[in-house]
């Protein structure tokens, strides 16, 4: 078996008690293979993951819901020059990642 | 520090940035089996790991200082990692935290021993400790 991590849920239920996704345009820095991401996303109103990994990010793409498929993207990016318009979003999560 | 002042130009007024990352500390090692837990061994951390860490803490003291952000709320909560041997343990430790984390080797013995002897169901668990932080962009 590869690693498990908080399979008992320990983490979602802390990190959607701190934010109300709904509807939420969600930023998340250092998104990784997604692992955190779909613990929110299907509330959240888009969701965009940054990541520089490209193995972690081609991850986060292939399994990707086709549910969330209009609604998460994931980019590569670096979190001292993101690629967005000011006040573009209204939730960012620093995933593990400063 | 200029990653969060990045962080606060794409956020609108008033939005919220959460900051979730594990606490630099010494994690516990152990097996798991039968609804019992036994730790026996711990992690340690590295200098770079803890230089990382302080970095960001001043980073976000600063953000605050200058008013950038707000702080809301702080809270901290375990969050485990298990594998079913040791072996896929120190594996995963030397490819993903072999720069900020080291697992002695008398503790991966004690490890072993202590995994040989549990039950069928065994696994091996970290357990470490999370921080997460709400600010508030003001």
């Amino acid at each position: 078996m590869a690693c498990q991590k908080d399979p008992e849920g320990i983490e979602t239920c802390y990190l959607n008690q701190s934010a109300v996704f709904t509807n939420q345009h969600v930023l998340e820095i250092g998104s990784g293979d997604g692992r955190l991401t779909w613990r929110y996303a299907h509330s959240a109103g888009r969701v965009t993951g940054i990541e520089l990994d490209a193995e972690a990010l081609r991850t986060a793409t292939k399994d990707r819901a086709e549910s969330l498929r209009d609604r998460v993207a994931f980019v590569r990016a670096n979190s001292l020059d993101l690629p967005f318009p000011r006040e573009t979003f209204d939730i960012a999560i620093l995933a593990w990642s400063f | 520090m200029h990653a969060l002042e990045e962080t606060r130009r794409i956020l609108v007024p008033e939005g919220v940035l959460i900051d979730l990352r594990p606490v630099a500390d010494r994690w516990p090692v152990g097996v798991v089996s039968g609804g019992n837990q036994h730790e026996i061994a711990w992690m340690t951390d590295l200098p770079s790991g803890l230089a990382d860490d302080e970095a960001a803490n001043h980073a976000f003291i600063e953000i605050a200082r200058r008013g950038s952000f707000v702080c809301e709320s702080e809270l901290t909560f375990l969050f485990f990692f298990y594998w079913d041997t040791p072996e896929e343990m120190l594996t995963y430790i030397q490819e993903k935290w072999n720069d900020s984390l080291i697992l002695e080797k008398d503790s991966f013995s004690a490890t072993q021993n202590d995994w040989a002897t549990a039950g069928t169901d065994r696994r091996v668990r970290v357990r470490e400790k999370m921080v997460l932080t709400r600010w508030r962009r003001h």
